[in-house]
């Protein structure tokens, strides 16, 4: 076991992979030299070459679709996209090409890519490096949508990625790099794509969340249990597919759930994960299904103050959990 | 000139280009047209649906670069590219499935008629989107280069789709690193209704290149040999790491954008004009003055092609559509089962 931050699980990945598998390259900007303005991919240049560690000109639509063809035609790429606000010029790429070859193709070409993009708020980015715009690409079938919240996943999710066979949207988020640390296995490991994590065994309400929420929502889950209400918490790790059996049966349990999501609340993950709870398992529900999002309007405003009342925390957490509770 | 004076009969020597080789253009030009206008036919006749995008006119623009390329070079097309396909050796069977949209083709009629593709001929099957192919086909140069193979790519697009962002990247990069690809612009002077003065502020888009640090050249798109001979100089330098070449090939499609375009923007003065550069009487003429055709030999190989055609359209025709099913196949690998919903 060895004690390890979120992006150092993130490089470690990138890591082996690329010593496991040549066919394994990264395209990004800033990423080869400078080992990325994160950090993420420090170290990679030099010990595996300018050919496998490419900085890119300042070319998204290239970045991605050029991956796209290079995984037609065996590799394994994983672009980087270095803030996901910035991600929307290689949309075109990643919706046209990425998510369709293999159904246009009838399955004779397929696209093996991982795109890393580095997103979230929390880190005084502003309105130009704090988005995530993770429901843009939840939308799209044929496309697999990860969102690790801990190292461990970081590192399993990254690698199930890698030596899968779909195109992958990989979101880092940016906050956790350095503020969570756990004890990983040193052996090689994978975290399946497609299955949820319960964080926290509860009884009296689901709270469901991912990234950056998972750690809102746990310290709110501490703060409930001292008033003697236990929650279920589960970290949805993979959105596209997301891990509906272990959703709804927690939800069939508690009766209750609260779904939390940085994101702004129109059309989002959540939005999606709310009306299947009442189409399927309506029944089961003793109160709405509630959601805590970010707000609507553009993710996210930069003075520290309105940043803060943007996202969801764990006083907002807790309110809305409290509601649904008395409901 | 004194009238009196005979004009002097090419050579192959002259040309540089075997026997064979002028042959093969022929026929790739020849089942390109007949295949391009068999659909247009049968479009009018009703027997498949969507539209039909032909590029008859433009027929040496796609043979000429695409003959001799090898299986494992990638083709990125966009959608006026049957010629490409033709001669990357798509065979018809699939390509007239394709169109029909039957169980047969290779995308079980998941895309719209003109989107032919085969991963065994290295022919990327197109999305819609104008200039994504390029993108795409660029990727698979890089990838060529980083694994030190010889393989090249070669992308088809308008002078439409040099407007584009992502193309500009696809081309800005492959100059950066030198990558094996030719850039084939198929300039027919129209983007659906729009002139190619409107795409861009330069009398040549063969121009660009200079801005990507490759070398460009606009030639006669209507002369299969000129095409040939620029795409083959630039396959050697491609495959000798010299990096990519724009071949800008000046042609014009003589239908609309598709076939419910009526394309009365244009003058018919304009497509008189053009229509009399036709590019296969010219080969055809070239060919018989050096005793390689003779009009035997063109019925001759006409009627092959018809009765390869005619076969064709038999077997897309019986074919089935696609169970309703299929719509849930292909999305992800076989991991990833898609949910379904009943109503
Ligand atoms: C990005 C995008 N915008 C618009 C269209 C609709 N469209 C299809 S073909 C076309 C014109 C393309 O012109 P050009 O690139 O010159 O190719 P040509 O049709 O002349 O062969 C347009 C506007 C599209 N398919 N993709
Ligand atoms: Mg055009």
């Amino acid at each position: 076991m060895k004690n390890t931050t979120y992006i150092e699980a993130i490089t470690s990945a990138l890591y082996e992979e690329m010593e496991r598998d040549e066919s394994v390259f990264m395209i990004g900007e800033d990423i080869g030299l400078y080992g990325g303005v994160f950090k993420a991919t420090k170290g990679l240049q030099k010990r595996f070459g300018e050919e496998r560690v490419i900085d890119s000109p300042i070319s998204e639509a290239y970045i991605v679709g050029g991956c796209v063809g290079a995984a037609m035609v065996g590799m394994r790429p994983v672009p980087e996209i270095q803030f996901a606000d910035f991600i929307t010029p290689s949309m075109d790429q990643i919706i046209q090409q990425a998510a369709k070859i293999r159904y246009r193709s009838g399955g004779q070409w397929t696209c093996p890519m991982t795109v890393r993009v580095c997103c979230g708020g929390e880190v005084g980015g502003g309105l130009y490096h704090s988005q995530i715009n993770e429901q843009w690409f939840f939308s799209q079938p044929g496309l697999i949508v990860v969102m690790p919240s801990t190292p461990y996943d970081a590192k399993g999710l990254l690698k199930s990625a890698i030596r899968g066979e779909d195109p992958v949207i990989y979101f880092e988020h940016k906050r956790l790099y350095r503020s969570v640390k756990e004890e990983i296995p040193e052996d090689d490991f994978t975290v399946p794509i497609g299955k949820a994590a319960i964080r926290r065994e509860g009884k009296d309400i689901t709270v469901v969340a991912y990234g950056l929420m998972c750690h809102k929502s746990m310290e709110a889950a501490n703060i409930l249990e001292k008033e003697g209400v236990t929650v279920e918490l589960i970290d949805m790790r993979s959105l596209l597919p997301w891990d509906r059996e272990m959703i709804f049966e927690s939800v069939k349990k508690t009766s209750r759930a609260v779904l939390v999501q940085e994101n702004t609340k129109t059309g989002g993950v959540m939005a999606e994960v709310s009306a299947s709870i009442t189409e399927e398992i309506f029944d089961y529900l003793d109160a709405p299904v509630t959601r805590v999002c970010g707000l609507d309007v553009p993710m996210l405003p930069f003075a520290p103050p309105l940043e803060h009342y943007f996202l969801p925390n764990a006083e907002k957490i807790v309110r809305a959990v409290r509601k649904v509770l008395e409901y | 000139m004194a009238a009196n004076q005979t004009v002097a009969k090419p050579s192959l020597k002259q040309i540089g280009l075997s026997e064979d080789t002028l042959w093969g253009l022929y026929y790739y030009l020849m089942k390109t047209r007949l295949l391009d206008e068999r659909f247009r036919k049968m479009f009018r006749q009703g027997r498949y649906a969507g539209t039909y995008f032909s590029a008859v006119g433009q027929e040496a623009c796609t043979v000429g670069a695409v003959y001799g390329l090898r299986d494992e070079d990638i083709i990125g097309p966009s959608h006026r590219e049957i010629g490409a396909a033709v001669t990357k050796g798509i065979p018809i069977k699939e390509m007239v499935a394709q169109v029909f949209a039957r169980s047969t083709s290779v995308d079980k009629g998941k895309t719209h008629p003109c989107h032919y593709g085969s991963r065994a001929k290295g022919v990327i099957n197109p999305a819609s989107t104008v200039a994504g192919q390029t993108v795409v086909a660029t990727g698979c140069a890089m990838a060529f280069k980083i694994q030190k193979k010889d393989n090249i790519a070669v992308a088809f697009f308008g002078e439409g789709a040099t407007a584009r962002g992502g193309w500009h990247e696809a081309l800005n990069y492959a100059g950066i690193h030198k990558l094996p690809i030719l850039f084939v612009c198929q300039n027919n002077l129209w983007a659906e209704s729009v002139p190619a003065r409107l795409q861009g502020a330069i009398e040549k888009f063969s121009d660009r290149a200079k801005a990507y640090g490759f070398p460009g050249v606009t030639i006669d798109g209507n002369d299969v040999v000129e095409v040939h001979k620029t795409a083959q100089e630039a396959i050697k330098r491609a495959r000798a790491g010299e990096g990519p070449t724009f071949i800008e090939c000046m042609t014009y499609r003589w239908y609309g954008h598709s076939e419910i375009d009526p394309a009365d923007y244009r003058s018919q003065e304009e497509l008189d004009t053009w229509k009399k550069k036709d590019p296969i009487p010219r080969h055809e003429k070239l060919l018989t003055d050096l005793g390689i055709l003779t009009p035997q030999k063109r019925e001759a190989l006409v009627e092959e092609i018809d009765q390869e055609i005619d076969e064709a359209v038999k077997f897309a025709e019986e074919s089935k559509y696609a169970e309703p099913e299929e719509a849930y196949r292909d999305v992800y690998s076989e991991n990833f089962p898609v949910r379904r919903d009943e109503y």
